[in-house]
C-alpha cells in the first residue's frame, strides 16, 4: 500500500515535471521547424532564447506585467530574426557559422545588458513568475489531472501553438508554400513563389518563438534572469526538430521525451539509485546522435536545408 | 487557319553566338509539332523565348493572330503557354495535387487549404486525357513517366493551350515513352497544341504531325512528317558541308590498347545508362564517339576512369583487368582523362595553375610526404610554355583562366602523364576557334605519338575531322561503327537519332 | 525594387579581402566603443587600457600567451576540419575529453601510482599522445558517421559536446573525484605541470606546444601531399575524386586530427592553468577558438595571430572588469561581431548598393 502510494507520487511528480520542462523546449522547436521547413538551419536560436529571456525578465520586472514580459521576449526575438535573416538569406553566409557565432554574440550582449539594467543597484531581485492555473474540473481527474492540467498558462498556450503550427504547416497554403521553398526552391520559384520572402518568414517565426521560449524559461521556471538560464536548451530544440522529423506533433512527443529525461534526473536525485544521473541526462543527446548518424537512413530532412538559393 | 502561336523573325544573340537568326515558327491547335536539331542548333533558345524565360533581340510572337506582349513567364502562362523542362519542377515530398496547386492564389494564406476540390478536378483531367495519375500519390513514389504526367497536369490545370516539352523522352523507358506519345496525341485531338523538342527521328515519325528542323540558329525546313522520311530529316539536321580542316596523315592503327566488353552502368538516377556497351581502342588511332548529349557518354567516361562503378562487363588495359580498379590505379596504369566539365570536375578554381597541374599526379610530386612545389611550379611553367597558356603565371588561380586556357591545362596535364589511353570528353565545348584548333592539333600529335584516344564529342564536325573510326552511341548502346573514310553524314545522323542507318539504304547518294 | 545589385564578378583579390577585414574590425570596435559609454568610460582610453594591459605589459602579455595557447590549438583544429569540408562544431567537447585524458595520465604520476616518478620529459609526450588519441577517437566517431554513412556532422558534433561535458561531470563527481571535495579531480602532482617560460611570467610551455602544432599543421596542410588532397577535397570533392583522392578517407583523417588538436588544447588548460579537471572548465573556449580561426582566414599563421589577438582581448577585458568595473562581455561581443561583419562583408563584395535614380553600366543585362 505504502509502496503503491510512493510509486504514484513519484510518477505524478515526474510526469508533471516532464510536461513543465518540455514546454519551452517545444516552443523553441516549433519555431525552428518553420525555419528548417523553409530551408534554413537556424542554430542561432540558442542565443535568441537568451536574449528573449533577458528582455522578458526586464520588461516584466520593470512594468510588473508578466504578459508584457512575454511580449518583450518575442520582440527581442523579432529583432534578432531580422539580423539573422539578413545573414542567412540575403548575405547567404554559411548558416552554421552565422548561427554559432551569433550565439556567442548573444551571450555577450545578454551579460552586458544585464549588468547595465541592474546598474550596480544592489537588488535582491523579486521573482517574476506566472502562477499555476489549474483548469477547473479537469485538474481534479485523479492522476492525469495534476500531470496535465495544473500548470502555468504558458503550458496550455504552448500546446495550442503546437496544434496551430501543425495546422498552418499542413493545412494552409502558407504552410504548403513554405515547405515547397525548403524542399525545392527552384520549383517554388518557377511556380511564382518568392523564395526569399518565405525564408525570411521562416527565420522570423523561429526567432520569435525562440524569444518566447526564453521568456517562458524566466517567467514560468526560474523567475529571474541568469546567464545560464538557457545553457544548451536551444540546441536541444534543434535535436527535437530532427527527432520529431520536422513535424509539429512528433516534435511534441520528442519534447516530452527530452523533458522526461531531464525530469527523471531531477526526481532521481531524491531517490538514490546506482545509475549516474549524467547517463540519463546524456540519453537525449545520444539518441539524437544516433538518429543523425546516417545509420538509420536519411530522415525526412527538407531537401534544401542549409542550401542558399539564388537564381543564377 | 490561324496558327495558335506563331513566332516571326525571332533573333537572339548571346555573347559571341547568334543563337536564333530570324527564326519563323508556328504551331496549330490540334497538332503535335516536333522541333528537331543538334545540340546548339538553337531550338531550346527558341522555346525559352516563347515561354518568356529569355528576352528576344528582334521579332514578334502572335497568339491566335494577335501580338503578345511577352515579358516574363507569367505573361506566357496567362496566354496559355506551358513548358515542361527536362528537369522536372516538382517537390518530391508533395502529393500530385499539392504540386499542381503550388503557387496558385487560393484565398488567404492562413485559410484552410482546400485540396479536395482541386484533387477532384485533377482526377477528372487525368481521366479525360488518359493520364492515370492518382492525385493523392507522393511524387517520390511515382515512376518518372508518371511524374512527367503530373507536370502535364500542372499545365492543364492552369488552362494551358500550348504545351512545350523539352526532350520529353530523354528520361523515360521505351514503354513510358510510348505511353507519353499516346497522351500527347490525346491532347492534340482535344484541341491542344503540342511542341516536342527532340532529336529522335523515330519518335518524330511515329508521333508528330509536322516537324521544323533547325541548324546553326536558323530554320532549315518545316515539313509534314507524312510527306518526309527519316533519311530526309537526318539530312536536314546535319546536312551541312563539313569543313575538313584538320590535316590528318593516314596511318594504320596498332594493336588493341583499351578494350570495353559488355559494360553496364547505372546513371545517378538509378536508370540504366550503358547497356552492354563494347568498344576497342587501338594504338595510334582516334576513335570518335558521336552522339547527342545525355546518351550515356559521360557515364562511359566515368566508368572507364573509375569514377563510376560498373554493374557488369569488363574494362581491360592490355591484358590487365581494370574493372574494379580505383581512379588512382587506373591513372598509374596509363589511362588519362580530360573531363567535359573542366571547371567543376577537372580543376579546382581556388587553387593555382601549378596546384591544378599536379592534380592526379600528386604522388609523383611527393618526397617523404611533402610536395615538391618547386618541381610542380616548373612543371606548370613548362606546360604553359608548350601549350601557350596565358597568363603565363603558375600562381594564377585556375578559376580565373579562360575556358581555352583551362582546357589546355587539363589536356597538358593528361598528356604529360604519358598515358597509353586518353579519354577526352567534349574537348572543345565553349572554346573559341583559335583554342579549338590548338586542341585539335594536340590530339592529332598524340595520335602520331601512338596513343590510343577515345574522343567523345557531340560535335559532328570535330568527330569527322579527327577520327580514324567513328562509333555512334544512342541510349547507352553503340548503334554502329564505321571507318572515317566511309563516314557519311546522313548515316551518322540517322544513328545519332536512334535509327540503325542501314535499312534506308543509300537511296539519296 | 531591388536595392542590391549583383556585381558581374565579386570584388576579389588580396586587397579587397584585407580591406573588408579591416573595415569589419573597425566597425566592430566602433560598436564596441559605444558599449563603453553607458558605464561612463571613454572608449579610447578603455581600448588603450584593454590592449595596453595585455600586449604592452610583461605580466599581461604572459597571461595573453597563456590564454592564446588553447585558442591556437582549437583554431588549428578548425582549420583542418573546415578546410577539408568537414563542418565540425564539436571542439568544446574535444577540449573536455583531452583535459580528462591528460588528467588521467597525470594522476598516474602520483606517488604510489603506476607511473610514479616518471620524468616530465617522458610524461609530456605521453600526455600529448593520450589527449590526441582520446580527442581523435571522440571526433573520429562523428567523422566515421559522415564518411561512412553520410550522417550530418553539424548536429552530431554539437550533441557530442554535451555528451563530453556530461562525461567529465560524471568523472569528477565519481571515479576521479577528489575525496570529500567539490566535484573536481584531485590536484595534479607538481611535476606534471607545464613549466613556465620565464620566471615571473605566467606563460608556460603550452604556447610552445601550440606554435609547434601550428608549424605541423601548416606543413601538413599547405606543404604535404596528404594536405593537398585534403584541401582539394574541401574545395571540390568531385575534382578530388577525379584526381584519385579517396574523399571519405581524407575527411575521416581531418576529423580525427581536428579533434586531437582540440583535445591538446584541453591538455594545455589542465596541465598549464587549472592543474585539475573541473566540471565545465572549457567554458566556451571551443567556440571562441572557432571564431578566431575564421578571423585568421583558416590559415595556420592567421590562426596564431587572430588567437593571440583574441586572447589578449580576453585578458584585457578581465583586467578592465577587475580595475574599472567595466563588463568583460563587451569583448565577447566585439570578438563575434568582427567575424559576423566579415561574413556580411562578403555580401557587399558580391553586391553593390543600387541607389534609386542612378543607373549603372550593367543595367541592360536583365534577368
Amino acid at each position: 500500500m505504502d509502496v503503491d502510494f510512493a510509486l504514484t507520487a513519484f510518477l505524478t511528480g515526474w510526469l508533471a515535471a516532464t510536461v513543465r520542462l518540455a514546454g519551452p523546449l517545444l516552443l523553441a522547436a516549433l519555431g525552428e521547424l518553420f525555419a528548417e521547413r523553409a530551408g534554413v538551419l537556424n542554430i542561432g536560436i540558442e542565443g535568441v532564447m537568451l536574449l528573449g529571456a533577458l528582455v522578458a525578465w526586464w520588461a516584466a520586472w520593470s512594468t510588473g506585467s508578466l504578459w508584457l514580459g512575454m511580449l518583450g521576449g518575442m520582440a527581442a526575438g523579432l529583432t534578432a530574426g531580422g539580423f539573422l535573416g539578413f545573414m542567412y538569406v540575403t548575405a547567404q553566409a554559411s548558416q552554421v557559422v552565422v548561427g554559432v557565432i551569433f550565439n556567442i554574440f548573444a551571450l555577450g550582449l545578454a551579460s552586458y545588458a544585464y549588468r547595465l539594467i541592474l546598474g550596480g543597484a544592489s537588488g535582491a531581485q523579486t521573482a517574476v513568475m506566472f502562477s499555476v492555473l489549474p483548469i477547473p474540473l479537469l485538474s481534479e481527474i485523479p492522476f492525469l489531472g495534476p500531470i496535465l492540467f495544473r500548470h502555468t498558462p504558458l503550458v496550455y498556450l504552448t500546446a495550442l501553438v503546437a496544434a496551430g503550427a501543425w495546422f498552418v504547416l499542413r493545412r494552409t497554403s502558407f504552410g504548403l508554400n513554405l515547405r515547397a521553398v525548403g524542399e525545392n526552391p527552384r520549383a517554388a520559384d518557377t511556380a511564382g513563389l518568392d523564395v526569399t520572402a518565405y525564408r525570411y518568414a521562416g527565420v522570423l517565426i523561429s526567432c520569435v518563438a525562440a524569444g518566447a521560449a526564453g521568456a517562458y524559461l524566466v517567467l514560468a521556471q526560474v523567475g529571474q534572469f541568469r546567464e545560464t538560464v538557457v545553457s544548451g536548451q536551444g540546441f536541444i530544440a534543434l535535436a527535437i526538430v530532427i527527432f520529431g522529423r520536422w513535424d509539429p506533433l512528433r516534435a511534441a512527443i520528442a519534447a516530452l521525451i527530452f523533458g522526461a529525461a531531464d525530469a527523471l534526473q531531477l526526481t532521481l536525485q531524491i531517490f538514490t539509485s546506482g545509475v549516474p544521473p549524467q547517463l540519463l541526462l546524456a540519453l537525449p543527446y545520444l539518441v539524437t546522435i544516433l538518429a543523425m548518424s546516417g545509420l538509420i537512413g536519411k530522415a525526412d530532412q527538407p531537401e534544401s536545408l542549409m542550401v542558399p538559393y539564388s537564381r543564377e | 487557319m490561324t496558327p495558335f502561336l506563331s513566332a516571326r523573325g525571332i533573333v537572339k544573340r548571346f555573347p559571341g553566338v547568334l543563337a536564333n537568326d530570324h527564326v519563323d515558327f508556328d504551331v496549330n491547335a490540334g497538332e503535335i509539332h516536333a522541333l528537331l536539331g543538334e545540340n546548339g542548333a538553337g531550338k531550346s533558345t527558341l522555346m525559352q523565348i516563347v515561354y518568356g524565360l529569355y528576352g528576344r533581340d528582334a521579332g514578334e510572337i502572335l497568339i491566335e493572330g494577335r501580338p503578345l506582349d511577352l515579358r516574363s513567364t507569367r505573361d506566357a502562362i496567362a496566354a496559355g503557354i506551358g513548358m515542361i523542362h527536362q528537369e522536372f519542377m516538382l517537390v518530391r515530398r508533395f502529393s500530385a495535387t499539392e504540386n499542381v496547386v503550388l503557387g496558385l492564389k487560393a484565398g488567404g494564406a492562413l485559410k484552410p487549404l482546400d485540396l479536395e476540390g482541386p484533387a477532384r478536378e485533377i482526377a477528372e483531367l487525368s481521366r479525360r486525357y488518359g493520364l492515370q495519375v492518382d492525385p493523392a500519390a507522393r511524387i517520390e513514389h511515382l515512376p518518372v513517366g508518371t511524374q512527367q504526367r503530373v507536370e502535364i497536369l500542372k499545365l492543364l490545370y492552369r488552362k494551358a493551350k500550348l504545351l512545350i516539352l523539352d526532350e520529353p523522352t530523354a528520361v523515360l523507358t521505351p514503354g513510358e515513352a510510348e505511353a507519353l506519345l499516346k497522351v500527347l496525341r490525346t491532347l492534340a485531338d482535344q484541341g491542344h497544341a503540342v511542341v516536342i523538342v527532340t532529336h529522335k527521328l523515330h519518335e518524330i515519325m511515329a508521333a508528330a504531325d509536322r516537324v521544323t528542323i533547325m541548324r546553326d540558329g536558323r530554320v532549315v525546313g518545316s515539313v509534314k512528317t507524312a510527306e518526309s522520311s527519316e533519311a530526309e530529316l537526318a539530312r536536314l539536321m546535319v546536312g551541312r558541308e563539313v569543313a575538313l580542316t584538320a590535316r590528318r596523315s593516314t596511318r594504320p592503327a596498332g594493336p588493341s590498347v583499351l578494350r570495353v566488353e559488355g559494360l553496364t552502368v547505372m546513371s545517378d538516377q538509378g536508370r540504366s545508362a550503358l547497356e552492354g556497351l563494347s568498344l576497342d581502342l587501338r594504338e595510334g588511332e582516334i576513335l570518335g564517339l558521336a552522339g547527342v548529349d545525355g546518351n550515356g557518354q559521360s557515364e562511359l567516361a566515368q566508368a572507364l576512369t573509375g569514377l563510376r562503378t560498373a554493374s557488369g562487363g569488363r574494362v581491360l588495359l592490355g591484358e590487365r583487368d581494370l574493372t574494379r580498379a580505383s581512379p588512382a590505379e587506373r591513372r598509374s596504369a596509363g589511362v588519362a582523362y580530360v573531363p567535359a566539365d573542366r571547371r567543376h570536375v577537372g580543376s579546382v578554381g581556388a587553387l593555382s595553375i601549378a596546384e591544378n597541374a599536379i592534380l592526379g599526379d600528386q604522388r609523383a610530386y611527393a618526397r617523404f610526404g611533402l610536395l615538391d612545389r618547386k618541381r610542380g611550379r616548373s612543371f606548370a611553367a613548362g606546360l604553359m610554355e608548350r601549350f601557350d597558356i596565358r597568363p603565363r603565371k603558375p600562381d594564377y588561380p585556375a578559376g580565373k583562366l579562360s575556358g581555352g586556357n583551362l582546357q589546355k591545362v587539363q589536356l597538358g596535364r593528361a598528356i604529360a602523364s604519358d598515358p597509353r589511353a586518353l579519354i577526352v570528353e567534349q574537348p572543345t565545348r565553349g572554346l573559341d576557334v583559335g583554342a579549338i584548333e590548338a586542341v585539335w592539333a594536340e590530339l592529332l600529335r598524340l595520335r602520331e605519338a601512338g596513343k590510343a584516344i577515345l574522343l567523345i564529342s557531340a560535335e559532328l564536325e570535330e568527330i569527322l575531322n579527327l577520327s580514324d573510326r567513328i562509333a555512334v552511341i544512342y541510349e547507352g548502346r553503340i548503334m554502329g561503327e564505321l571507318p572515317a573514310a566511309q563516314a557519311d553524314l546522313r548515316r551518322i545522323g540517322l544513328m545519332m537519332a536512334g535509327s540503325h542507318g542501314e535499312e534506308d539504304g543509300h537511296a539519296d547518294l | 525594387m531591388r536595392i542590391f545589385e549583383r556585381r558581374a564578378a565579386p570584388a576579389e583579390g588580396a586587397a579587397a579581402a584585407a580591406l573588408s577585414t579591416a573595415l569589419a574590425i573597425l566597425a566592430a570596435l566602433a560598436v564596441g566603443g559605444l558599449l563603453f559609454l553607458p558605464f561612463g568610460a571613454d572608449p579610447f582610453s578603455a581600448y588603450a587600457a584593454l590592449f595596453g594591459e595585455s600586449f604592452l605589459t610583461w605580466r599581461g602579455f604572459g597571461f595573453t600567451l597563456l590564454k592564446a595557447a588553447p585558442l591556437i590549438l582549437i583554431g588549428l583544429g578548425t582549420v583542418v576540419a573546415w578546410r577539408t569540408g568537414f563542418g565540425f562544431l564539436g571542439f568544446e567537447g574535444c577540449v573536455m575529453i583531452g583535459a580528462a585524458a591528460a588528467t588521467w595520465v597525470a594522476l598516474m604520476v602520483r606517488e604510489g601510482q603506476i607511473l610514479a616518478g616518471l620524468p616530465f620529459a617522458a610524461f609530456l609526450p605521453l600526455a600529448i599522445l593520450a589527449s590526441l588519441i582520446a580527442g581523435g577517437i571522440w571526433s573520429g566517431i562523428v567523422g566515421l558517421f559522415k564518411s561512412r554513412f553520410g550522417g550530418n556532422e553539424v548536429i552530431t558534433s554539437l550533441m557530442m559536446n554535451y555528451v563530453a561535458l556530461l562525461l567529465v561531470q560524471y568523472l569528477v563527481s565519481g571515479p576521479l573525484r577528489e575525496p570529500g571535495g567539490l566535484p573536481q579531480s584531485p590536484r595534479l602532482p607538481r611535476e606534471t605541470w607545464l613549466p613556465q617560460l620565464f620566471d615571473g611570467m605566467r606563460a608556460n610551455a603550452g604556447i610552445l606546444i601550440a606554435l609547434a602544432a601550428a608549424l605541423v599543421v601548416w606543413a601538413l596542410l599547405l606543404r604535404s601531399r596528404i594536405g593537398y588532397e585534403m584541401v582539394v577535397t574541401g574545395l571540390n570533392p568531385k575534382a578530388a575524386r577525379f584526381g584519385g583522392v579517396e574523399v571519405g578517407r581524407r575527411q575521416f583523417m581531418a576529423a580525427c586530427l581536428a579533434g586531437g588538436l582540440a583535445a591538446m588544447a584541453g591538455m594545455v588548460e589542465v596541465l598549464g592553468l587549472h592543474h585539475r579537471l573541473i566540471d565545465g572548465m572549457s567554458g566556451g573556449v571551443g567556440f571562441v577558438g572557432m571564431v578566431a580561426a575564421l578571423l585568421g582566414k583558416l590559415h595556420p599563421l592567421g590562426v596564431v595571430i587572430a588567437s593571440t589577438l583574441y586572447a589578449g582581448m580576453t585578458v584585457g577585458a578581465d583586467a578592465m572588469q577587475r580595475q574599472a568595473g567595466l563588463p568583460s562581455s563587451i569583448v565577447f561581443m566585439i570578438q563575434s561581431l568582427i567575424v559576423l561583419f566579415i561574413l556580411a562583408g562578403e555580401f557587399f563584395r558580391r553586391y553593390r548598393l543600387r541607389l534609386p535614380g542612378r543607373r549603372t553600366a550593367s543595367a541592360g543585362e536583365g534577368v
